[in-house]
C-alpha cells in the first residue's frame, strides 16, 4: 500500500474531494467510494466497455483509468441522465426501452454513455457510423440489432426535439 | 365460474387481450437503463468483508503445504480459508453421475488450473488480493490428463483416483433397427467432427454476499443465482446445513445463459463468513477467474457420426459417437449437456432408427457447465453437416433433401426414435417462407456467378427443432432422477386492487417479469404496469426452478394462469354469496366479477378483495380472508424414461430455418456473413419483441461459436485463454442484421400455445454457418469439420490447396 493521494473531481456536476490509494481504479472509486453503482464492470481489462463514462466529455474506460488521473476533471456517468426533477428518462434511455435495446441490461449504461458521445458529435449517424462508435462495447444478450435500432430511434427523437 | 385450460390468448377473460401477444415495453427496463437495478455488486451489508481467491497454477498437483500465517497477520485481514477447513466442515460437490465432485476448495490435490486453493476475507478487495500474495503453497506436480483422448489411454493418470478410471460414463443408446438401416442404405455418409470448448460468458460474472448465522446455524446468500432453490439444495449437501436453514436471495443478473456458476464461490464466501464470526463476505468473481475456472466452459467434443440414406434421398438412420471432455469432474453438470440431445436427436427428420454412443471422460481441464442450448448446438452441427454431405453425394439441393425428410404436419404428435414427443410444427411451411424471404434461387445464381469469378461463396440452409420446457426425465440416464420441474407463483390482490405476482427467480434478461405481468393483467383485467412482480427468497418461495432449458416463459405463464384461475373461482364464490346467487351465475370479465344474466351488475377486483380483507362478516363461512392464490405449474403428461432413455421429456417443439450466405477470403481465411435470413415458429409469441431478442441474441452467440470463440488449452492442460483479448465475443461489427419472418403454430399442449424459444437460434446458427462455409469451400475439395472456423483454421486448410 502506498500513501493516499488527494483527488478533486467533479462527477455529474458535483464536486468531490477524497483521499485515495493511487492504485484505486476510477470505476471502483465511482462505485464504491461515491456509491454511483450504475457504471458496471465486465472485464477490468479494457475490452468490454461496460465501464464507459465520459471524462471531460470524452468516453473512456473507467476500469483502465485510475481515480488519481481524473484529478481536476469532469466525469459524467449514467446517473446524470435521468431528469432529477421530473424523474423522466433521458431520450436515449427512453429509446433503449422503446426499441428493446437491452435484455439483462448489464451492458446498457456503457452503451448509453457511448451513445451520448456519438449523438453529441454526430446527430444523424449512419448504421456504419453507429457500429463504428459502438464496436468497443460488448453485449452478450441482444445480438446488437435492437441496440442499433435504439440508437437510430434516439438520434431521430433528439433531432426532432432540437427542431421542435 | 372459472374457465378450463386456456389454449390461446383469445381464451383470456378480457374482451380483447391488451398485453399478451403484444410488443409491450418491459417492466424491467427503467431500473436497467438508469443503472439503478440491484445487481449483486451494487449491494453492501454492514460490516461486510471482501473475498479474494488464490487459484492453482497447476493442472494436476499434490498440495504438500500451505502457509497462511503471513496473510493472517496482515492488518485488515479477517479470515483465511484453506482446504483443511473444507475437509473438516464440508462434503464434495454432489454430481450426476455420483462421485465425480471435488470440494469447493482443493483438498490434498488440485485438478485444474484455476481451482481454488486458499481464500482471504479482508476489509476491501485490494487488501484481500495483497494478502493472497503472502500465502505460500508448495505443490508436487502430477502427470496430467490434457484432453479426452489422453483420458482413456492405458496408464493415464487418474483425475479422481478413487474411481479407478477417467471414464465418467460410457453407454450406448439403441433406438430402432440401426444396423439394418445402415446395411440396407444406398449411401452412407460418415465423418469425424470436433467442437471446441465455448461458453456462456455473461457480461456480469458470478457474485455473492454470504452471511453465516453462527447462533442460528443458518446461512443467507444474496447473489446472481439463476436457480435459487437448486443452489440451496447443493449448498445444503456441501456445507452440511439443513436445506431449510439456507436462504438464497437471487439478485437481478447480468445474463447467465446457464453458465453463471456459483457453487464454489458461494461455499467459499460462506465459510469465510463462518470463520470471520459471521460477518457478511462478498465475493465478486473477476473476468480472468471466470474464463479460467468459472461456469463458462462447455461442450468439448469429439464426434464420429454417420447417416444412412436411400438413393431417393430418404434418410433412414443416424449414428453418433461422442467422446466428451467433461473436464475435472461433473460438478458443473456438463454431463446433462450430453444427454439433452435425446430430446430431439433426429432433428426435424423422420429418421427411423438411431444410435448414440456416449463416452464422458474426466481430464485436467476446467469442469464444464451448462450453456444455452445445453448440448444440441454441437449435435446439430454434426447432424446438419452430415445432411449437407449427403446432399452433395446425391447431387441434390440441400434444402430439397431436408424437405423430403421433414416430419409432416399431419404426423404430430410425433414420437422421435430417442423417445420424446414433438407437439406440433409445419417445417415445410417454415422452409418455404425462408427460401422466399431470401430469394434462394437468386442467391444460388449469384453464387454460381461469383464462383465462376473465383470467389468462395457458400449458402447454408439449416432447420432445427428446439425442445422447449425442459424436464429432468431427459437426463435420467446420466443420473438425474425425477419427472417434472415445478415452477410456482403467488398472485395476490390487495385491499385497493393492486396485483402482485411473487416468483422464485430473479431477472436475467429474458423478460419473464414482463410476461408474468402481461398474463396476470390480461387475466385479471388490470393494467400491466400496475402489476408488481417480486422475487421471494428461496426458503419461503413456492417450489421453483428459474431460468433454464427454454422453459420459464411457458412455465411462468402456466403458473400465473393457474393462480389467476384459482382467484377467479374464489372471487366468484364470494360475489355469489354477496349477491345471493350461485358461483355458476358469476363470471370474471375485463376485471369485473359480474352476473352472467345481468353483466351491468358486478364488483371490481378491489371491491371483492377489500370485502375479503376487511368485512369478514360478509364472507361465506368457509372462505378465508385471503384474496391470494398459489399455483405450482409443471408440464403435463411427462413420463418416466425406459432403459433406453426414452420418455416424453421436453413439452414443446419449436422450429426454425436459418439461411445464411458467406464468403471465405482465400488469402486470409476470414469468413464474412453476406446475408442472414430466419423464419421461426415458436407458437404463440407472448411478447414478440422479446422473442426477436432471444433469436438475435442466440444468433450472436452462434456466430461466436462458429467463427471466433474457443477455450484453447496447451498440451499440458494449461489454459491459453484468460482474457477477452483471447476469448473473442462477437461485437456489433460481427453479428449480422438478419431478415426475419414468422410462422405461428400454437402448441396444443402448452399454456396459451407458447413454445420455449430461448435456445433455438444457438441450435441453428453454428450449423448454418458451418454448412455455408463448407458449401463455399466445396469447389476446392476441402471442408472444415472443426469449430470455430476461425481465420487461422481456414487459412491452414486453404494452404493445402493453394
Ligand atoms: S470493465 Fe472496463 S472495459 Fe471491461
Ligand atoms: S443486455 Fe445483457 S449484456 Fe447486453
Amino acid at each position: 500500500m502506498t500513501d493516499k493521494q488527494r483527488v478533486c473531481v467533479t462527477v455529474n456536476g458535483r464536486r468531490y474531494e477524497r483521499w485515495v490509494e493511487p492504485r484505486l481504479t476510477l470505476v471502483d472509486f465511482l462505485r464504491h467510494e461515491l456509491h454511483l453503482g450504475g457504471t458496471h464492470v465486465g472485464c477490468e481489462h479494457g475490452i468490454c466497455g461496460l465501464c464507459t463514462v465520459l471524462i471531460d466529455g470524452r468516453s473512456g474506460r473507467s476500469c483502465l483509468t485510475l481515480a488519481v488521473q481524473v484529478d481536476g476533471a469532469e466525469v459524467t456517468t449514467i446517473e446524470s441522465l435521468r431528469d432529477p426533477s421530473t424523474g423522466a428518462l433521458h431520450p436515449i434511455q427512453q429509446a433503449f426501452v422503446d426499441a428493446h435495446g437491452l435484455q439483462c441490461g448489464f451492458c446498457t449504461p456503457g452503451f448509453i454513455m457511448t451513445t451520448v458521445e456519438l449523438l453529441r458529435e454526430n446527430p444523424d449517424p449512419s448504421d456504419e457510423e453507429i457500429k463504428r462508435a459502438l464496436d468497443g462495447n460488448l453485449c452478450r444478450c441482444t445480438g446488437y440489432q435492437s441496440i442499433l435500432a435504439s440508437v437510430r430511434l434516439a438520434a431521430r427523437r433528439l433531432r426532432e426535439g432540437r427542431e421542435a | 365460474m372459472a374457465r378450463g385450460v386456456l389454449k390461446l390468448p383469445e381464451d383470456l377473460p378480457v374482451s380483447v387481450p391488451r398485453f399478451v401477444g403484444k410488443e409491450v415495453t418491459r417492466l424491467e427496463d427503467p431500473g436497467l437503463v438508469t443503472g439503478t437495478a440491484e445487481f449483486i455488486d451494487n449491494l453492501s451489508l454492514a460490516g461486510m468483508l471482501h473475498c479474494a481467491i488464490l487459484r492453482s497454477p497447476h493442472p494436476h498437483a499434490r498440495i504438500l503445504r500451505i502457509d497462511t500465517s503471513a496473510a493472517e497477520a496482515m492488518d485488515g485481514v479477517a479470515a483465511v480459508l484453506t482446504g483443511e477447513d473444507l475437509r473438516r466442515w464440508c462434503n464434495p460437490a454432489v454430481t450426476a453421475p455420483e462421485g465425480w465432485g471435488s470440494y469447493s476448495m482443493a483438498v490434498d490435490k488440485v485438478r485444474f488450473v484455476g481451482e481454488p486453493v486458499a481464500a482471504v476475507a479482508a476489509c476491501n478487495r485490494y487488501l484481500a488480493e495483497d494478502a493472497l500474495e503472502q500465502i505460500r503453497v508448495e505443490y508436487e506436480p502430477l502427470p496430467c490428463v490434457p484432453d479426452a483422448h489422453a483420458a482413456t489411454t492405458p496408464g493415464a493418470s487418474l483425475v479422481f483416483e478413487e474411481k479407478g478410471s477417467n471414464v465418467i460414463q460410457s453407454r450406448v443408446y439403441d433406438w430402432g433397427e440401426v444396423d439394418r438401416m445402415f446395411a440396407e442404405a444406398d449411401h452412407v455418409v460418415s465423418n469425424t467432427f470436433r467442437w471446441n470448448r465455448v461458453g456462456a460468458n455473461p457480461t456480469e460474472t458470478f457474485g455473492c454476499i454470504c452471511q453465516w448465522d453462527l447462533t442460528g446455524n443458518a446461512l443467507t446468500c444474496h447473489g446472481s443465482y439463476q436457480v435459487p432453490r437448486f443452489m440451496a439444495l447443493g449448498r445444503s449437501a456441501t456445507l452440511r446445513l439443513p436445506a431449510n436453514r439456507i436462504r438464497i436471495i437471487a439478485q437481478p443478473m447480468g445474463g447467465g445463459f446457464g453458465g453463471k456458476g456459483g457453487p464454489r464461490g458461494t461455499d467459499i464466501a460462506a465459510l469465510l463468513s463462518r470463520k470471520a464470526e459471521g460477518r457478511p463476505v462478498k465475493y465478486i468473481e473477476d473476468r480472468i477467474e471466470y474464463l479460467l475456472a468459472g461456469g463458462g466452459q462447455s461442450w468439448d467434443r469429439h464426434y464420429e457420426a454417420a447417416l444412412a440414406v436411400r438413393a431417393d434421398g430418404t434418410i433412414t438412420g443416424l449414428k453418433v459417437k461422442l467422446l466428451d471432455d467433461q473436464g475435472a469432474g461433473a460438478e458443473g453438470y456438463g454431463t446433462i449437456s450430453a444427454a439433452k440431445p435425446l430430446a430431439a436427436f433426429t432433428g426435424c427428420y423422420r429418421i427411423e432408427a438411431a444410435r448414440y454412443d456416449l463416452t464422458l471422460v474426466a481430464t485436467n481441464r476446467a469442469p464444464t457447465y451448462p450453456f444455452r442450448g445445453y448440448g444440441p448446438p454441437p449435435h446439430y452441427f454434426v447432424l446438419e453437416s452430415l445432411v449437407d454431405m449427403a446432399a452433395r453425394k446425391l447431387g441434390m439441393d440441400p434444402a430439397e433433401l431436408r424437405r423430403r425428410n421433414y416430419i409432416r404436419p399431419e404426423q404430430f404428435p410425433y414420437v422421435v426414435p430417442s423417445g420424446n414427443e414433438y407437439d406440433s410444427g409445419q417445417y415445410e411451411v417454415v422452409l418455404d417462407k425462408a427460401l422466399a424471404l431470401a430469394d434462394y434461387a437468386k442467391l444460388r445464381a449469384e453464387q454460381a456467378r461469383a464462383r465462376a469469378a473465383g470467389r468462395l461463396i457458400g449458402i447454408g440452409v439449416v432447420s432445427t427443432v428446439e425442445p422447449g420446457v425442459f424436464d429432468w426425465n431427459c437426463y435420467a440416464t446420466v443420473g438425474v432422477p425425477g419427472v417434472g420441474v415445478p415452477e410456482g407463483v403467488k398472485v395476490a390482490v390487495d385491499i385497493l386492487g393492486n396485483v402482485t405476482v411473487a416468483v422464485g427467480f430473479n431477472l436475467q434478461g429474458q423478460g419473464q417479469f414482463t410476461v408474468a405481468a402481461q398474463v396476470a393483467a390480461d387475466y385479471l383485467g388490470v393494467d400491466m404496469h400496475a402489476v408488481r412482480v417480486a422475487t421471494a427468497a428461496s426458503d419461503v418461495a413456492l417450489p421453483h426452478f428459474g431460468q433454464g432449458g427454454s422453459r420459464l416463459g411457458v412455465s411462468v405463464t402456466g403458473a400465473v394462469l393457474g393462480a389467476c384461475r384459482k382467484l377467479e373461482v374464489l372471487f366468484c364464490r364470494v360475489v355469489a354469496h354477496l349477491m345471493q346467487t350461485t358461483p355458476e351465475q358469476v363470471e370474471l370479465m375485463d376485471g369485473r366479477l359480474r352476473l352472467k344474466a345481468n353483466p351491468a351488475v358486478g364488483m371490481t377486483l378491489a371491491e371483492v378483495a377489500g370485502t375479503m380483507l376487511a368485512r369478514s362478516d360478509l364472507l361465506p363461512p368457509d372462505v378465508e380472508p385471503c384474496p391470494e392464490a398459489n399455483y405450482v405449474w409443471t408440464a403435463p403428461g411427462r413420463t418416466a424414461p425406459d432403459e433406453q432413455g426414452r420418455c416424453k421429456s421436453y413439452l414443446t417443439a419449436a422450429n426454425a430455418t436459418h439461411l445464411v450466405m458467406v464468403e471465405v477470403d482465400r488469402e486470409t481465411g476470414q469468413t464474412s456473413i453476406l446475408g442472414y435470413w430466419i423464419v421461426d415458429d415458436c407458437g404463440t409469441r407472448l411478447n414478440p419483441a422479446t422473442v426477436d431478442g432471444q433469436i438475435e441474441g442466440g444468433v450472436a452467440q452462434g456466430v461466436g461459436a462458429a467463427l471466433f470463440e474457443e477455450y484453447v488449452y496447451g498440451e499440458s492442460a494449461q489454459p491459453l485463454v484468460t482474457t477477452f483479448v483471447d476469448y473473442l465475443i462477437p461485437t456489433i461489427g460481427e453479428v449480422p442484421s438478419s431478415r426475419k419472418a414468422v410462422v405461428v403454430t400454437p402448441s396444443p399442449v402448452s399454456p396459451l400455445g407458447a413454445k420455449g424459444t430461448g435456445e433455438g437460434a444457438i441450435h441453428t446458427t453454428p450449423a448454418a454457418i458451418m454448412c455455408a462455409i463448407n458449401d463455399a469451400l466445396s469447389p476446392l475439395g476441402i471442408e472444415v469439420r472443426e469449430t470455430p472456423a476461425s481465420p487461422r483454421r481456414l487459412w491452414q486448410l486453404l494452404q493445402q490447396v493453394a
